[in-house]
């Protein structure tokens, strides 16, 4: 795992301790360049297949998506919703964070 | 459309943040625009890939769930796609930080 991004997440811990505090299910913060789970609340299946779907297919399709319409622009933070969470998506440099609540 | 529906569209676009409301039948055609024409075709085909995959994905990470919203947030606007049975409404809004 990235150096920098343990250093992030261990500074970050107690930041993540008032996350899970709230109403919130669990996190999963994963790396950009292996596309792998860096760290997570959630059983490694789950996790993963968060990481693989939300941080793979969907923050990649929105980056392209807001790109075409202008080049300048780009994805700060992505709010998705369903019936029975919300999951909360944070693309940075190196890697993403993703909150389910 | 109804005259309701056309007075809601009119109070969101009067907001004060509200830059632009699309509204789009599942054909991909938008039934009402408030931006101009090609940037709204742009906008559509985008959002309707978008949609798409959002969909997919809520249903591979969990068959019972639905997706109902999505909100992206980018440095320069907000863009929030709500989908529906028949359509789908687009909303492009400054953020307002």
């Amino acid at each position: 795992m990235n150096r920098v991004l343990e250093d992030v997440i261990h500074r970050n811990a107690s930041v993540v301790d008032r996350i899970t505090v709230e109403s919130t299910q669990g996190y999963v913060v994963s790396d950009n360049i292996a596309n792998a789970v860096a760290e997570s609340s959630f059983d490694n299946t789950s996790a993963q297949a968060i990481v693989k779907h939300i941080h793979g297919i969907l923050v990649s399709t929105c980056q392209s998506a807001v790109r075409d319409i202008d080049p300048a622009n780009s994805v700060c933070f992505l709010r998705l919703a369903t019936r029975k969470f919300e999951y909360l998506v944070a693309p940075e440099e190196y890697f993403t964070v993703t909150v389910v609540q | 459309m109804s005259a309701e529906v056309e007075e809601l569209l009119k109070r969101f676009q009067a907001l004060k943040n509200v830059i632009g409301i699309v509204v789009v039948d599942n054909d991909g055609i938008p039934i009402k625009t408030t931006l101009e024409y090609n940037l709204t075709l742009h906008y559509v085909a985008l959002m309707q890939t978008l949609r798409e995959k959002a969909r997919q994905v809520v249903q591979d990470l969990d068959a019972t769930n639905e997706f109902t919203f999505l909100r992206l947030r980018t440095l320069l606007h907000e863009v929030m796609l709500c989908p529906q049975d028949d359509y789908f409404i687009m909303v492009l809004q400054n953020p307002c930080d």
